[in-house]
């Protein structure tokens, strides 16, 4: 095979992985409730999982000091005292993945409470890892032909 | 330069200096208090002097979590204080005495040991005698059991309580009610030719009646803010820090002086009508003013008013009895 064909099918196979929409099944949004609990320094859960449209509400019930969520991306927070729950409802109306943290100083590692809202597949890492066979595929045919 | 214009220079910097200067310093001689959870020291300091009449100026910060800072029998809006930031506060007191200050903010499980006084001196004006609450007018030992040995089979309505109570001006009155426990109502009315059901509606209603509701209104909201840590949410004695407390046993009694032989147990159940049913408005408010029980509850005597005690009461009986449809 000619290499500089081969390069061509190389970048034109990364081109299609890395571009074109993932045929992803849209699923109808629906309304979905989670309860956080939040402690020194930890949200529980504190991974979510929603699929882009869904209507979510968060319940933060803190278990020792004044706890906080605010989320990355979609720049909303509130904030709850032990004994009384708060809750926060939003449209997760943009996909990907977003941390949310604690927004009251509740002690020393404070800056190191986090957790994770994704909204939707998170189609960039199977295209990071298409990208990335793709890569050690071209090396080994290039490598092969210099032989 | 001229001597007239060195003149003028110097007064104009002179002016500066003291336009700048003199606040600051009048700003940094008011003592900073520094708020720490009540694990690692509480307020410090925790007492602080003032004189009747006289502003009182204080500067807060917190060194660890988000606290808050109000005076207990006084009608102030509380302020948060954060970490790394410095509140100004003043305050004025009408009558001399000690006053407690305390922690708003949820700051840990031993939250409500957080506290410190200020001392108010000065000439009282017209000192008013202190009444002694009612359950110690009424000889209650507020320590002693008190179960129900009935209860109801379901929560009793006032609804359906309204068009059965019977005519008698006695049991429609406020003393009544605060000085009789829902159970005593029952057994006082088992002279009428009512069922044991109907029994109970009757004494729901009589507790309803008894109460406004703005009073419920602003029980609950004391209730969420103050109580439901511990209590429960929904008053089932299982808040987030019920766990806590009753394995923590002695050690978060240890900022209480003179408290070692406790014996912690876990908050009481508001919705257990056998506890609940035997108690008096009266009995409910000497273990609010005063606290203690060999458990973690506080004493709220120094920060509620009477008022808000009576409101709370009006609402921890909601948990009981049915007072909507």
């Amino acid at each position: 095979m000619n290499p500089r064909f081969s390069l061509l099918l190389i970048l034109t196979a990364g081109l299609a992985v890395a571009f074109p929409p993932l045929p992803v099944p849209t699923v109808a949004p629906q309304a979905r409730t989670f309860q956080v609990d939040a402690g020194q320094f930890a949200y529980s859960p504190s991974k979510i999982f929603v699929n882009p449209g869904d209507t979510v509400t968060l319940e933060l019930v803190s278990t020792d000091v004044v706890h906080g969520i605010y989320i990355d991306g979609y720049d909303i927070s509130f904030e709850a005292d032990p004994g009384q729950t708060q809750t926060l409802t939003f449209i997760a109306d943009k996909p990907g993945s977003f941390r949310f943290r604690c927004n009251v100083t509740c002690g020393a590692m404070h800056p190191f409470m986090i957790g994770k809202l994704m909204v939707g597949t998170n189609d960039w890492l199977y295209r990071s890892v298409g990208l990335a066979a793709l890569a050690v595929l071209g090396v080994t045919i290039s490598r092969k032909q210099e032989v | 330069m001229n001597r007239s214009e060195l003149i003028s220079r110097i007064l104009v910097y002179a002016g500066v200096v003291l336009v700048i200067g003199a606040p600051l310093v009048f700003w940094a001689r008011t003592p900073l208090i520094h708020a720490r959870m009540p694990e690692y020291g509480g307020w410090s300091p925790n007492i602080i002097h003032a004189n009747v009449g006289e502003p009182l100026h204080l500067k807060l910060t917190s060194d660890d979590v988000v606290h808050g800072f109000a005076v207990g029998q006084m009608d102030m809006q509380s302020v948060d204080i954060l970490p790394g930031k410095v509140t100004d506060i003043t305050l004025k007191f009408d009558k001399p005495g000690i006053y407690t200050f305390y922690c708003t903010r949820w700051c840990g499980l031993n939250h409500w040991r957080m506290r410190g006084t200020i001392e108010v001196s000065g000439s009282p004006s017209d000192s008013e005698p202190a009444s002694p609450p009612l359950y110690v007018s009424l000889n209650l030992d507020i320590d002693a059991p008190h179960d129900a040995p009935v209860v109801p089979a379901q929560k009793p309505s006032a609804i359906r309580g309204q068009g059965l109570i019977p005519n008698s001006p006695f049991l429609q009155s406020f003393d009544y009610y605060r000085s009789n426990s829902p159970y005593q109502a029952f057994l006082d009315l088992s002279n009428t030719s009512l069922t044991e059901p109907q029994r109970w509606d009757v004494v729901a209603f009589i507790w309803r009646s008894n109460t406004l509701s703005e009073s419920l209104a602003n029980g609950k909201q004391l209730y969420a803010q103050n109580c439901a840590a511990c209590h429960g949410e929904n008053g089932a004695g299982d808040g987030v820090f019920a766990d806590d407390l009753t394995t923590a046993g002695e050690s978060s009694m240890q900022t209480m002086e003179g408290a070692m032989d406790m014996i912690m147990q876990s908050p009481v159940d508001f919705t257990d009508p056998q506890r609940m049913l035997g108690a008096s408005p009266a009995l409910l408010q000497g273990k609010i003013l005063r606290g203690g029980m060999g458990t973690g509850m506080p004493m709220w005597g120094s920060i509620f008013t009477e008022e808000q005690i009576w409101d709370l009461i009006a609402y921890i009986y909601s948990f009981q009895f049915e007072y909507q449809n």
